[in-house]
């Protein structure tokens, strides 16, 4: 009885998990992919970035390359615009492409994240 | 302007975070178009663990690069030609080192406070993992894994840990016990950020005492650890790292309730004074005033507790100094007995069975360090604490009082001899233990006092190969100067597989009363044979982990055993009698024999599963004769899958626990209806949790006992608590049914 209880729960576990991923990655003309260049420094800017993005309307996937400091969005185009993404990302602290970074969230980075003023210098 | 931008960012951080960089030239060969390196972090315990995610960059340029989940990194020569590398991390300085034309291949060791500080564990690493480097088998438990089940305290922390277990001590006083190896948790030392805690009078109900929501991550070793800690070590070592001052989380609050009515809240907060001090303050608080009795035995199921606990601490950095301090202060009353009780009556008046514990306990610590500024490879820390302990309780007409007074001090000086390859610890500690503990008109009075000194030697080739050797002598005023010895050995056979293998010796005073006070909610009579030893044991451990690569994706297997062989222990005998429970010394064989595979594997993306299976051989002498430990499950399994959303946005948890049948204690001098069978039954136990994540909180809701498996007659003789045959000490399930809990989180960056 215990047994089959457990068995039950697990199925209806791992089905339920199944259908949100695949509800995740259902195709759609609505989704749209942006690349922003960034002011990101490190690893805590990323998950700053990405931590917030992550909760912006419309945004379906974040990812920033560290490397590249290019930030890849894929969004619903219907719910949110490229305009407001960088908006978005600017008012966390970091420029956006041309939308300079928000400066009193610039102001409340970590100081490891704020270094980035030397990049323009030169 | 450029280079005094740089030079006021990097002054900036050296006053926050204090840490040092050494640079290791491994070749020297020719040619360097190309970099390569592995960083490393420094934790205290002169462990090397390799970092990922930190930046590396050319400086004044914006080619960098990141190192991987191994650490490794690679990375061009730089376009102009500058020689410069920075290597940045969160919460650790960023550093500049000078790359000579013919290096190709560096090794950066990064550590923050090397004494006094644990690693920022960050997001990218599973939720618990082992390190690689560490030449002991650690696992490390991090907050995520600590969300997975979000109540309460420190002894709920392990629902989705293979290695510890976690079981009620009793029916009715709802304290709570761990076991480690298959040996109650006694013989494990328990530290706070490397400060031994919650011994002595505190085993029995501390791990109640630490907030799930405090804790930053907890570190498991088995076997055998460090002697820089102490002799007290047998069957491993839980270390339990608070949330700290100086990191990104500023704010936290947690609220929590669950249908029996628990309420729960918790509160976090740190401010940064200015470039040298920070501080933070924890708060907790939880009441549960709702008295349930779901099986009709007429006894609560679980105890009304009223907890507050309170903990400030400070922290200072500057330079080549580091110092913190904290105090904590925790009231705590807890009444259980039967339902009708009243806890405002005298207990020897009413003719109800009652039990009320009441504890305070107060904590102050400090901890300094120093790092020597010629030679960034020595340092030195000292570390105490004072720890005031009081308890005062009744279980029905049985009165037990005891209060502890400890003092602990550790001075240790770390250095290398010559090169990175040979390194040690070596110091002095004091400890000194004052009890008083009375049981009706009995007193237990005891004072120790133990200077103790310590050397640690660390050989690694570089490559393949680390040894641990430590030595420490105790001069214990009660029980003479006593030696511990301890060997680790740790060897890759290749990048996926690694051996480490340990022996060992610790020691531990007995608290006969305290750590067994959970037995006194019967009518059993305590009887102690004179003289109690010192207990005394060896641990024998082999730990092979093997890591095969599936899908991109790491499936760790890990396969171990571990033995612990009693010299002397002091034996809790409950069979000879079941009216009596005996103490005394250990004549004879007595033994824990560990076996257990684990594995954990992403199974598919943001899927993690972990699966374990453990067999526990425990044997002790018990009146002359060797037979299984009393309640110590013959087998555990574990099998857990977590999965996370993409971003993180729903987290689903489930965990099911598989519990081996236990020997149980002798009943069948007991009248027929109050005997219990030889072995319990094996059960399963599962759990589940969901949790929803927004930007700046998140909401759980989760059941334990999903399939609401209880013990049924946990008390025997429930309806005569007063008479001969009342016990509530064989407890081997849940007496709680299913739980349903759910909680809100909310935290400011």
């Amino acid at each position: 009885m215990m047994m089959k209880t457990m068995k039950i729960l697990l199925i209806t576990f791992i089905l339920q998990m199944g259908f949100i991923a695949n509800s995740q990655e259902e195709k759609d003309d609505k989704f749209k992919e942006i690349e922003i260049k960034t002011s990101a420094q490190c690893e805590m800017c990323k998950e700053r970035i990405e931590k917030n993005m992550a909760f912006e309307k419309g945004v379906k996937d974040v990812v920033l390359d560290l490397e590249t400091k290019v930030l890849t969005i894929k969004y619903r185009s219907d719910k949110t615009d490229p305009g407001k993404l960088k908006k978005a990302v600017s008012k966390i602290g970091y420029d956006a492409d041309d939308v300079a970074a928000d400066p009193k969230a610039y102001e409340k980075l970590p100081d490891c994240c704020k270094k980035g003023g030397h990049d323009h210098e030169h | 302007m450029l280079n005094s931008n740089i030079e006021e960012i990097k002054m900036k951080i050296k006053n926050i975070v204090w840490l040092f960089i050494a640079l290791i030239l491994i070749s020297s060969d020719v040619i360097g178009q190309k970099i390569s390196g592995i960083v490393y972090e420094m934790t205290q315990q002169k462990k090397k663990v390799p970092l990922p995610g930190v930046n590396l960059y050319w400086l004044g340029t914006q080619q960098g690069t990141i190192s991987d989940e191994e650490g490794k990194f690679e990375l061009n020569a730089a376009l102009n030609n500058s020689n410069l590398l920075v290597a940045s991390f969160v919460g650790y300085l960023n550093d500049t080192l000078e790359i000579n034309n013919n290096e190709k291949s560096v090794e950066i060791l990064l550590s923050n406070n090397k004494t006094l500080d644990e690693f920022v564990v960050t997001g990218k690493q599973s939720n618990t993992f082992v390190s690689q480097i560490d030449p002991l088998y650690v696992q490390t438990i991090t907050g995520a894994e600590l969300s997975r089940a979000a109540c309460c305290n420190l002894s709920e922390s392990f629902e989705t840990n293979a290695s510890v277990d976690v079981a009620y001590s009793d029916a009715v006083s709802g304290a709570k016990k761990i076991e480690l190896l298959g040996l109650h948790g006694k013989y494990s030392q328990m530290m706070t950020e490397n400060i031994p805690n919650l011994r002595g009078l505190s085993t029995t109900y501390g791990l109640g005492y630490i907030p799930g929501t405090w804790m930053e991550s907890i570190q498991v070793s088995k076997g055998t650890s460090s002697v820089v800690n102490g002799y007290e070590s047998i069957t491993g070592q839980i270390n339990i790292e608070y949330k700290k001052p100086d990191t990104e989380e500023r704010l936290f609050l947690n609220a929590y309730v669950n249908h029996i009515g628990k309420l729960e809240g918790n509160f976090n907060g740190s401010i940064k004074l200015n470039n040298r001090w920070s501080t933070m303050l924890y708060l907790h608080g939880e009441n549960l005033n709702n008295k349930v009795d779901h099986n009709g035995d007429s006894f609560v199921d679980e105890p009304l507790v009223k907890q507050y606990h309170v903990f400030n601490r400070w922290k200072y950095a500057h330079n080549n100094y580091m110092a913190q301090f904290g105090v904590q202060l925790l009231d705590e009353d807890r009444t259980a007995g039967q339902v009708e009780f009243d806890k405002t009556e005298n207990p020897e008046n009413s003719s109800y069975y009652g039990i009320n514990i009441r504890t305070k306990r107060y904590q102050a610590w400090g901890k300094t360090g120093y790092i020597f500024n010629n030679n960034s490879e020595t340092s030195l820390g000292f570390i105490n604490s004072y720890t005031y302990h009081d308890q005062s309780s009744f279980f029905g007409l049985t009165r037990y009082n005891g209060s502890e007074n400890t003092y602990y001090a550790n001075l240790i000086l770390q250095s290398e001899i010559g090169s990175h390859k040979h390194k040690y610890s070596t110091g002095l500690s004091y400890l000194y233990d004052v009890y008083k503990e009375s049981l009706n008109d009995s007193i237990f009075n005891r004072m120790e006092s133990v200077p103790g000194v310590f050397f640690q030697y660390t050989y690694s080739n570089e490559k393949n190969l680390t040894l641990l050797l430590g030595v420490r002598s105790d001069f214990h005023n009660l029980y003479g100067t006593f030696i511990t010895p301890r060997v680790h050995v740790k060897y890759n056979f290749n990048e996926h597989t690694i051996l480490r293998s340990s022996i060992g010796k610790g020691y531990r005073s007995a608290n006969i009363i305290a750590e067994n006070s959970y037995l006194l909610a019967s009518s059993r009579n305590i009887i102690v044979k004179p003289t109690i030893k010192q207990e005394e044991a060896w641990n024998y451990g082999i730990n092979l982990t093997q890591i095969f690569n599936i899908n991109d994706r790491d499936l760790n297997i890990n396969i171990e055993f571990y033995r612990t062989d009693f010299v002397n222990q002091v034996v809790v005998d409950r069979d000879q009698s079941v009216s009596e429970i005996n103490i005394y010394n250990l004549d004879g064989k007595s033994f824990s024999n560990s076996y257990q595979i684990e594995a954990v594997y992403e199974l598919i993306p943001r899927l993690d599963v972990v699966a374990a299976f453990r067999y526990n051989d425990v044997q002790m002498t018990i009146s002359n004769k060797l037979e299984r430990e009393p309640l110590v499950n013959r087998y555990k399994g574990l099998f857990s899958l977590a999965y996370k959303t993409n971003l993180d946005k729903w987290q689903f948890d489930f965990t099911t626990q598989l519990n081996g049948d236990a020997r149980l204690p002798d009943t069948r001098e007991n009248p027929a209806i109050y005997q219990r069978p030889e072995n319990s039954p094996v059960y399963t136990i599962m759990n589940v949790q969901v949790t929803k994540n927004f930007r700046k909180w998140n909401i759980y809701l989760g059941v334990e006992n999903l399939t609401d498996f209880k013990q049924h007659d946990p008390v025997i003789a429930a309806d005569d608590p007063f008479g001969p045959h009342f016990d509530s000490s064989i407890v081997w399930g849940p007496i709680m049914g299913r739980k349903f809990y759910g909680g809100i989180k909310y935290w400011i960056n």
